[in-house]
């Protein structure tokens, strides 16, 4: 198990991370979610010995904290992992799974490209130049949680506010468009 | 705060300063390819330039129109002169339409670098995930 935080709070990550073995690696810049078209979190994968995609970008879920808003039971989805883990078991046929996860838009390309943009500013301490990036990168993807989500701890905004309501209503409204496969 | 996004070098992403124009003697380090005669280049292949005028401005180079011939996305934000070119696109192809996993290096919590190629021959389930 590998795992990516799209995430630059490194200290909320290594506070998450205590008595983990598996590597958690940190990408601040997004390249995964570029690399995978992963456009929320969590987004799990299953790549075999060949480098083979058999599971494409997945909404599985550790825990059933979410059960009441996703309806996912987080055992089920395990017990996949599980059995592919032991004796290679597909959750899903290869015919499905290839076309599965839809590549990016340009405008969610781009997204991606100013969002980083922001954090470099932000890090150099422009705020008013990152703020500026971010609502650049949040115009072209707004439905793209690694993009307007990711953004609200460095914009100041709390991720679990009102702002997140707002979010969630509209990514509703506008059909939960998500790059990859969801349900058990 | 650490700022790994600082220190870390990864091949498949570049964030320039200064906007888009660079001398031409620059464009390999920043993207990897060269101009050359016979177009731009990188190792054995060369990508035929129709339009040499298009991607010049006096002796310097447009690294966002060379972006474009090499199939790989860039941004500019004017006001502060920052260009970020992404990853190129046949990676991202590979993963969703032929299911190859793109390798990628990122660094783990001690800011030591890991290549998700160092675990090849082995099952590995990516998990992507956050704090916000």
């Amino acid at each position: 198990m590998i795992a990516v935080a799209v995430d630059e709070d490194v200290e909320a990550i290594r506070g998450a991370a205590h008595g983990i073995t598996y590597p958690i690696l940190i990408d601040a810049d997004h390249v995964v979610a570029e690399l995978y078209a992963i456009s929320n979190v969590p987004t799990v994968l299953m790549i075999d010995e060949d480098d083979n995609i058999v599971q494409p970008n997945w909404s599985a879920y550790a825990s059933d904290t979410f059960r009441e808003l996703t309806g996912i039971d987080s055992e089920i989805q395990k017990d996949h992992i599980r059995a592919w883990a032991k004796d290679g078991t597909l959750r899903m046929p290869p015919e499905d799974a290839k076309g599965a996860v839809s590549d990016l838009s340009p405008e969610e390309e781009q997204a991606r490209l100013f969002f980083r943009i922001a954090t470099r500013l932000r890090n150099n301490g422009d705020a008013d130049g990152a703020e500026r990036n971010f609502v650049t990168a949040i115009d072209l993807a707004p439905y793209d949680w690694t993009v307007q989500r990711a953004a609200q701890p460095l914009r100041g905004i709390n991720p679990f506010g009102e702002a997140f309501m707002e979010l969630y209503t509209a990514f509703n409204e506008a059909g939960r468009p998500f790059h990859g496969v969801t349900g058990h | 705060m650490h700022d790994y996004g600082e220190e870390m070098a990864n091949n498949d992403i570049v964030m320039l300063e200064g906007g888009p124009l660079i001398d031409v003697a620059a464009l390999e380090d920043a993207v990897g390819w060269t101009l050359k005669p016979e177009g731009l280049c990188k190792d054995d292949s060369c990508v035929i330039v129709h339009d040499r005028a298009a991607l010049m401005s006096g002796d310097r180079v447009d690294v966002t129109a060379v972006a474009s011939l090499i199939d790989r996305p860039a941004a500019h934000d004017a006001t502060s002169g920052l260009v970020a070119i992404g990853a190129p696109r046949e990676l991202r192809r590979a993963a969703v339409n032929d299911m190859q996993a793109p390798d990628f290096t990122l660094p783990d919590l001690d800011g030591l670098p890991m290549n998700f190629s160092d675990h090849r021959s082995k099952k590995r389930l990516l998990v992507a995930f956050s704090s916000w």
